[in-house]
């Protein structure tokens, strides 16, 4: 008994940005680049400040919490729930967008920020899989092996990403690249293997697109 | 335009302009008929809007399936304090993808369902908590708020209604949990995202404690075409108890998987053999998850019959959940799929509960076993076992679900795993 996942079904990913059966759109116009915008430093109207992505190529351990644009944003922030507490996650979502991770150090910071305890953050912190707890790679990349896709193939890919950055689960490549990880269900099962790398979905992916995947980062980080 | 595929028997309310760029914006999804439904809203004395989707029989599309005009009706009518709307885009059942479509192509849709049922429960605020992955769907949400606000369909005095309502796009950081609805209350509120015992309910205190009625994705974006064309429209589609159409996101072993948005009631064998184009070239069916990794496996026999309603998938065998249809053919590995579903709920409890923490250790543990070929029959009475004492036992239903995929499919593979204990091999690594 064994998945025959070469049987694939007969759609393909030209656009990079996955889900196109027998549409014809951009790549920009399934990402909604044009329609988002550049992102205004301090965030623009409040409602939306949060949904500036965190998980970005450059990092800055050392990056102040907060400043100048950044001190605005945890502001607006604050100004949109009734007590300090709930700003929690969206303030180490701002801070894991400039540092790349959320140290012990950090969440210290934020606590101090937000009138909280040390112990109380790290219990928050730790419990939500996207805060990164150790460095990782320029681009982490997010490989789905949750059932739909894992029925089209998931494990392959996965494998695929692994020996092509030459890596194990989790660990960053020597270049300082890439880190590739097991993820659960990315909700775009329909457009298997689906593959999150930072703030960007991949999907359609097959073992076969991994090496021109990572050429294209390698492209863009150089 | 073809969204990736679309099928003439659809019926295109909520996936109506998917795979347009153009609806995405106020401008476009005005050209749809947008914010029609709110102007008529405010208009309408609140036990009106209530009232309409009271009527119009509209179920929650989260996966419990519970009337969403009733839920609204419990929402305290004398206001002492704040009222809280909580729109659920926390999106990750497994096999479901229908919410981050809706949020990515028609953002206004889902925006204009909230503006609306905050109306309706007398909320002043709605936080649309969004999945943490979504990184580039939050920002189209975002970047449409943000344009409801500049239109004046926001903030205050919406549409010149004297109405104030305030909405944020809150966003999360990784857990599952944080979808079931008082796990992301706690969320919402700074804490870790761990389920509420209830009562109290939401409705009596929610969110900060406060009265707060909480709804998914798709089923605030069925409001806005309800109020504007009244419960019995909404009704020539679907069953009695099931009305209206019902986006099923078809994933797995078929030609065309994806989304397609159908009648409720819809039979689950023309689905598959016809909207989604059937199986790959030489395959049988084997098996259906037909409501997301919660729910009951289907064997083909069951499959033949099963009409997708809420009614119509208990009697097959399972539930609907969030129509989230998993299609396994004959070369599916069961066990290794079942396996991969209860390590999901194992990574995934909170760990409150005993029966879920100890439990979905357990059942991972066991079957892992079995797919490796050092199983034994006994295993298969302990995972049965085992099921029953997390069913029924804990805070929420996540326990229930983990041990839902279990037993039905060694009710209806038994063969399977007795395959793989029988033989003592190792499966090979797909
Ligand atoms: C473990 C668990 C996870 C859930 N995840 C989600 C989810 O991701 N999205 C969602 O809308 N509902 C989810 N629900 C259901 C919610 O608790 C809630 O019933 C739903 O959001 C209510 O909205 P509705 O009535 O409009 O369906 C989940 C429930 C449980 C028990
Ligand atoms: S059933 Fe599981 S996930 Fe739900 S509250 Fe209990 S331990 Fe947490
Ligand atoms: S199973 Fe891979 S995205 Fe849902």
């Amino acid at each position: 008994m064994s998945d025959e996942t070469t049987e694939r079904a007969p759609f393909r990913n030209p656009g990079w940005a996955g889900n196109t059966g027998e549409f014809e759109l951009s790549e920009d116009e399934v990402r909604g680049r044009s329609y988002v915008g550049e992102h205004a430093p301090e965030g623009g109207h409040p409602s939306r400040v949060p949904t500036v992505p965190y998980m970005l190529p450059e990092k800055d351990p050392e990056a102040p919490l907060f400043e100048g644009p950044y001190a605005e944003r945890f502001e607006k922030i604050l100004s949109r729930y009734p007590n300090r507490r709930a700003a929690l996650l969206p303030t180490l979502n701002l801070a894991q967008e400039l540092r790349g991770r959320v140290s012990p150090e950090t969440m210290a910071e934020v606590a101090q920020l937000l009138g909280l305890s040390d112990a109380y953050v790290r219990g928050v912190a730790t419990f939500y899989t996207m805060y990164n707890k150790r460095p990782v790679g320029r681009y982490l990349i997010q490989v789905c092996t949750n059932v739909s896709c894992n029925l089209c193939g998931g494990d392959e890919v996965l494998a695929a990403f692994l020996e092509h950055t030459g890596t194990e689960a989790g660990e960053i490549s020597d270049d300082g690249l890439f880190t590739v990880m097991e993820v659960e269900c990315l909700a775009a099962c329909g457009f298997p293997t689906a593959v999150q790398i930072n703030s960007r979905y991949f999907e359609n992916v097959t073992p076969d697109d991994v090496p021109a995947v990572l050429d294209r980062l390698r492209e863009e980080a150089s | 335009m073809a969204y990736p595929y679309t099928h003439e028997k659809e019926v295109r309310l909520l996936s109506r302009g998917w795979g347009d760029p153009a609806s995405r914006t106020l401008e476009g999804w005005k050209a749809l008929g947008g914010y029609e439904g709110l102007r008529k809203a405010v208009e309408m004395s609140r036990d009106e809007v209530i009232g309409v989707v009271k009527d119009a029989g509209l179920r929650g599309r989260g996966g419990a399936g519970f009337p969403a005009g009733v839920k609204w009706s419990f929402m305290p009518k004398e206001k002492k304090g704040p009222h809280y709307l909580c729109c659920n885009a926390d999106e990750s059942e497994p096999g479901t993808f229908k919410d981050r479509e809706i949020m990515r192509w028609t953002p206004h849709q889902m925006i204009e369902g909230c503006l609306i049922a905050a109306y309706a429960i007398q909320a002043e605020h709605v936080y649309i908590y969004c999945r943490g992955e979504f990184f580039e769907t939050n920002e189209i949400v975002g970047r449409a708020v943000e344009e409801a606000y500049e239109a004046g369909l926001a903030g205050k005095d919406i549409l010149g209604s004297g109405v104030d309502i305030d909405v944020t796009v809150h966003v999360g950081a990784g857990a599952y949990i944080c979808g079931e609805e008082t796990g992301l209350m706690n969320s919402l509120e700074g804490r870790r995202g761990l389920p509420r015992v209830k009562p109290p309910f939401p409705a009596a205190s929610g969110l900060f404690g406060k009265p707060t009625t909480i709804n998914n994705v798709e089923t605030l974006s069925a409001v806005p075409h309800i109020v504007v064309n009244g419960a019995e429209w909404y009704r020539q589609w679907g069953t009695e108890k099931s009305p209206g159409t019902k986006l099923f996101c078809v994933s797995g072993h078929v030609k065309r998987p994806g989304n397609y948005e159908l009648p409720l009631g819809f039979p689950l064998k023309e689905l598959i053999h016809g909207v989604c184009g059937g199986l790959r070239e030489g395959r049988k069916l084997k098996a259906v998850v037909p409501g997301g990794s919660s729910v009951p496996f289907l064997n083909a026999a069951e499959c033949e019959t099963c009409s997708l309603s809420y009614e119509g998938v208990v009697e097959a065998g399972s539930m609907l959940g969030c129509a989230s249809v998993m299609v396994m053919d004959d070369s599916t590995n069961i066990v290794k799929q079942v396996r991969r579903t209860v390590d999901f709920f194992s990574h995934e409890s909170c760990g409150q509960c005993t029966p879920c923490r100890e439990g979905t250790t357990w059942l991972a543990r066991i079957l892992k076993r079995i797919e490796t070929g050092r199983g034994t029959e006994e295993d298969l009475e302990t995972l049965l076992d085992l099921g029953d004492q997390m069913t029924g036992t804990t805070i929420c239903v996540l326990s229930d679900s983990a041990a839902a995929p279990v037993r039905s499919s060694i009710e209806k593979f038994r063969d399977d795993y007795l395959a793989l204990i029988r033989r003592g091999e190792k499966v090979g690594a797909a």
